[in-house]
């Protein structure tokens, strides 16, 4: 039950995946995931828990080499051109670490200059960032002595930087208090309403539902159903169609009687 | 099971832990045919080390020689435990797959956690081995002194083995937690120095000792050796053979003693490695201090991205522990080696190949230091070449003026001040083919270290594929830079003068091939070495 995914127009898609299959010893991690990610779209990729999120996205930002299948970001082949794919895009990996002996202030002038940034033009952005994310702009602090939620947020202050036109954010949101959240969403709907693409990975609806105008739910790593936030939901609420889809358990209210 | 299914007595056997530790053995190399031909080349070694320990300690009580014996059971026996002291720290690490930490939130009584973390070292190659070759001793006994030497021998065999695993265990536990904090990086050094300090001046009683032959010298170092905890429990056997009876609850009581001190020891600094001392750094938030590019790169570095690479590994060789630790140790080696060689009349020159050698090893697993973090790397698409060189280059800033030191030392102490250019053109020449052999190895045989802060962790095997990488370059840099060594013994004087220039440019070109091969490697195996230094895949 797939609802077919809306082209918008003849433009080229933000990210087209196209076949990827991987396997990890005897696990198929992601199976046969074709997806078009259309430019200036707000794309959530939902998912239970070892659903195959991480390692699709892995997959689609050359991260991981698929056993078969491709990928295109912004039209260009991740495998085949690697410099042009990635010079556009900005990528918050989940459960990778960060060049964590660095400070703040430090790691962003890294990621900065490893773009090939002026560095006049990172001071003023990096500087700009830590302000606006507030992480403090002399903060001598490593970042391996940050919260969660701070080296969350340094994350993506770093894919942020370059102003890419891709944004690859896997569960941004985990983790991070309230505050920053709420701050976090601003800079991404104010950078797609600029023109930018944004696609994260997310198992809380709430968050999916109130962003994206497009949804994507993943389960034992094929893509069940993809399309529009309305053609996917339908009628009903998008918790109701995502546990239906992933084939969740009705407690029953007998297991656990001992609690 | 009790009703209620909740155990009141928190269990107290070892074997819990035993268990554990063969089986994330086992689960290590399942499917991983790689790991299983290690673990087998380990096992080779160490049966050939318990068998040829078993000969050499056997051979006294085949032909007789009690002599022999009184020399040979001290002197092995302290160079044993003195081995499980320095080995750990210098080349191998500890197997830390028993971290501790894992182990807070447990119930545990720190009496079960210790015996239980110590019997778990014990069920181990290094400690079957030890034990095996040891045993010859007992042969030994049995054929001078009868039945009760031989009994006493077996005690102190065993005796000797428990000292073994302890004092690896306690002093790599006490580093650990001392390099934990980066506010106690001094107390390291000094603790360092004190090991060096302990293997200079061994080094130079043993040299001198072969050298004079002086017998009478060696057998009243053997025992005064004998009287202490390295010797004692080697020598039990023997003190019944030679009828001295009241001696033997005396060195008993020596080794228990020792062993007791090391394993409350031990204990104190666990405790203190499972609270885990996160360390609160420096967070200090000040102004606005110097631009976010400026607190990069410093002055001097280029504002480019080669600039940004050096930067953030030369932050790396000091803040991160285990990168920290294998500079200390490069630095004490480097310099205490020659110097003990040449103030005992010894040549330098092999030695500038085991130094130069030495150096480029700590690049031997340089993508597993930081872990996944290379992440970053490959997504902002830094060429391979730029990576390796701007690695090459941040060990480099450390290691040159390292090299001087050396030379100038070592030359001044042996008195041969016009020495200095030849011996750092072999350093340079030496470091450079190192290099050129570590760079493409560390490519192809990256291996995932656990992200933890003590600098001597590995994850299970991987103290045996560091043993072997390091033990492999080691050997190559040697195979590689014979010519040199020949051309330097050959020409004599002439060396001095042009040994600075041919051994930097043998030193660079063996650079050049080896980044090149490296580099153009690591553009088409990228995401393999990504995942292989990723913990757990």
């Amino acid at each position: 039950m797939t609802v077919p995914v809306q082209r918008a127009g003849d433009q080229i898609p933000a990210m087209a995946l196209r076949g990827l299959v991987k396997r990890f010893d005897t696990k198929l991690a992601v199976s046969e995931v074709s997806l078009d990610v259309p430019a200036g779209s707000f794309y959530g990729l939902l998912g239970p828990n070892g659903a195959g999120k991480t390692t699709t996205l892995s997959l689609a930002v050359g991260l991981l080499r698929p056993d078969f299948g491709r990928a295109f970001l912004l039209g260009y082949d991740v495998w085949a051109d690697p410099a042009a794919a990635k010079a556009r895009l900005g990528v918050l990996p989940d459960g990778v670490r960060l060049f964590d002996r660095l400070t703040g202030p430090e790691l962003l002038a890294y990621h900065g200059l490893l773009r090939g940034m002026d560095a006049t033009t990172v001071d003023q952005r990096a500087r700009e960032l830590l302000d606006v994310l507030e992480l403090g702009t002399g903060n001598r602090t490593l970042v391996v002595d940050y919260s969660a939620g701070m080296r969350k947020k340094i994350g993506l202050a770093c894919a942020l930087l370059h102003a890419p036109r891709l944004l690859v954010l896997d569960e941004p949101f985990e983790a991070v208090d309230p505050v920053s959240a709420a701050r976090i969403r601003d800079i991404l709907q104010r950078y797609v309403a600029g023109g930018g693409t944004v696609i994260f990975s997310s198992h809380v609806m709430e968050v999916v539902e109130r962003l994206c105008s497009h949804v994507a739910i993943l389960s034992d790593g094929v893509l069940r159903l993809h399309g529009t936030l309305a053609a996917v939901r339908g009628e009903r609420s998008l918790e109701e169609v995502f546990v239906q889809v992933v084939g969740g358990r009705v407690s029953t209210g007998s297991e656990l009687a001992w609690l | 099971m009790t009703p209620a299914g909740v155990a009141t007595h928190p269990p107290t056997s070892p074997w819990p832990f035993v268990r554990l530790k063969l089986r994330l053995l086992a689960n290590g190399m399942r499917g991983r045919p790689a790991r299983v031909a290690l673990f087998v080349v380990g096992a080779v070694m160490a049966g050939f080390f318990a068998v040829a320990g078993y000969a050499i300690f056997a051979i006294p009580g085949v032909v007789g020689d009690e002599r022999a014996a009184l020399l040979l059971f001290p002197l092995g026996g302290s160079a044993l435990v003195f081995g499980w002291l320095v080995f750990p720290l210098l080349f191998f690490g500890v197997d830390e797959s028993l971290d501790p930490a894992r182990f807070a939130l447990f119930p545990l009584r720190r009496r079960t956690l210790i015996t239980g973390l110590f019997v778990a070292a014990l069920a181990g190659l290094p400690a079957l081995s030890t034990l095996a070759a040891t045993a010859g001793t007992v042969s030994t006994a049995a054929g001078l002194g009868g039945p009760g030497a031989a009994v006493a021998q077996l005690v102190g065999v065993v005796g000797g083995l428990l000292l073994c695993v302890a004092v690896s265990r306690a002093v790599t536990s006490a580093f650990a937690t001392g390099l934990r904090s980066r506010r106690s990086r001094d107390l390291a050094v000094v603790l360092f120095a004190v090991v060096a300090a302990l293997l200079g001046p061994l080094q130079l009683v043993l040299l001198a000792g072969a050298e004079n032959a002086d017998w009478d010298a060696v057998a009243a170092l053997a025992d005064v050796l004998g009287w202490t905890p390295l010797g004692a429990p080697y020598s039990l056997g023997l003190e019944v053979t030679a009828g001295r009876l009241w001696a033997v609850p005396l060195k008993l009581l020596i080794v228990a003693g020792t062993l007791a001190g090391l394993l409350w020891w031990w204990s104190a600094t666990l405790e203190r490695a499972m609270l885990g001392a996160a360390s609160s750094g420096s967070s200090r938030a000040r102004g606005d201090v110097g631009s976010p590019t400026g607190l990069l790169l410093g002055r001097r570095l280029p504002r480019s991205r080669f600039g940004a690479l050096v930067a953030r590994e030369t932050r790396y060789w000091w803040r991160e522990t285990r990168r920290r630790a294998s500079l200390i140790t490069f630095t004490v080696a480097g310099l205490f080696l020659p110097v003990s060689i040449s103030l005992s009349g010894g040549s330098a020159g092999p030695l500038a190949a085991f130094v130069g050698a030495l150096a480029a090893v700590a690049l031997a697993n340089q993508f597993g230091y930081e872990g996944n973090a290379y992440a970053a790397n490959i997504t902002a698409g830094v060429p391979g070449r730029v990576e390796i060189h701007s690695r090459a280059a941040a060990h480099a800033i450390f290691v040159l003026p390292l090299l001087l030191l050396v030379a100038v030392v070592v030359s001044v102490v042996a008195a041969r001040p016009e020495r200095i250019a030849g011996d750092l053109g072999l350093l340079l020449a030496t470091y450079g083919a190192g290099l050129g052999l570590v760079l493409p190895v560390s490519v192809r045989a990256a291996y995932s270290l656990p992200e933890s802060t003590s600098p001597f962790a590995l994850s299970s095997g991987g103290g045996m594929a560091k043993g072997l990488l390091t033990l492999g370059v080691m050997i190559g840099t040697l195979v590689a830079t014979v010519p040199l060594q020949i051309l330097a013994f050959v020409l004599g004087d002439v060396w001095l003068w042009i040994g600075l220039p041919v051994g930097a440019a043998f030193g660079c070109g063996a650079y050049l091939i080896g980044s090149q091969v490296a580099g153009d490697w690591l553009d088409e195996r990228t995401p393999e070495v990504l995942a292989a230094v990723t913990q757990g895949r």
